[in-house]
């Protein structure tokens, strides 16, 4: 439950960066919106996250490979007084995609208060994520082992950090228990 | 906030300005007859679609439908 009326909450999440829980969202845009026939409210926003890179990285992959987008799709319905609200993430690298439903509606007893129902899909692309991790681990070694180090650390981190911070925002079910089996092998 | 382009982001901060008044104090009371922003929000899109492509960020499923579409009807 969120401690406030739906009104409020629905107008914050429409606002919701920056705030500091989300230092990694640097940018924000809007990239359709329109009111449907039936009076609901689409929006469908991007989202740019920038992880912290250490600058060796950055000298290698280029700027421009740095950011995480998010793509979001939101709906209001000020009638049915529910916001829901689908994002999934979109990145040069592809390895990780994390896609997020929340649903925000009055609480059905308490109308100062709002239910949130949120749950995460992570799936991870391509072969299985130890193997991949494996498969880096062997080049890295049969090549230059400073650089391939920090490469990896630098994936390790940022594919931890992207895990995390949909697993502590999500109270749902989380699908894919592959995904963390695979960290904790780490 | 910033907008994924950089020279886009005064346009972005006074549409948003714009968007999140109406939504508030029109949209959620029901009245969402006469959007305000209309006018605003076609220069704001205009410099992110181009930073979209310049940037050649991919955006899936997405149509960048016209401005005029659903807003005033």
């Amino acid at each position: 439950d969120v401690f406030h009326p739906w009104e409020t909450v629905t107008t914050a999440a429409m606002q919701k960066y920056p705030n500091p829980m989300n230092p990694s969202v640097v940018g924000v845009d809007v990239l359709d919106r329109h009111v449907d026939p039936s009076g609901k409210l689409h929006s469908h926003r991007l989202l740019s996250t920038e992880w912290g890179i250490p600058s060796i990285v950055k000298s290698l992959i280029g700027t421009c490979r740095t950011k995480t987008y998010v793509q979001e799709h939101s709906v209001v319905d000020p009638v049915t007084k529910t916001m829901e609200l689908k994002s999934s993430n979109i990145s040069f690298t592809n390895l990780v995609s994390v896609d997020e439903r929340l649903v925000y509606k009055p609480h059905p007893h308490e109308p100062d208060k709002t239910v949130l129902t949120q749950e995460a899909i992570i799936s991870v692309k391509g072969v299985s994520l130890s193997s991949y991790l494996e498969g880096l681990m062997a080049n890295t070694i049969s090549s230059n082992a400073n650089k391939g180090r920090e490469a990896l650390e630098w994936v390790i981190n940022r594919l931890n950090a992207e895990i995390e911070e949909f697993a502590a925002s999500a109270r749902g079910t989380m699908r894919n228990s592959m995904a963390a089996a695979a960290f904790v092998e780490k | 906030m910033n907008s994924v382009g950089e020279a886009c982001t005064e346009l972005k901060r006074e549409y948003d300005q714009c968007f999140n008044r109406w939504f508030a104090e029109k949209f959620l009371k029901g009245e969402s007859a006469g959007d305000p922003c209309g006018q605003l929000f076609k220069r704001y899109q205009l410099c992110v679609q181009k930073a979209i492509k310049e940037k050649d960020i991919p955006i899936e499923g997405l149509e960048f439908m016209g401005p005029s579409k659903g807003k005033t009807e």
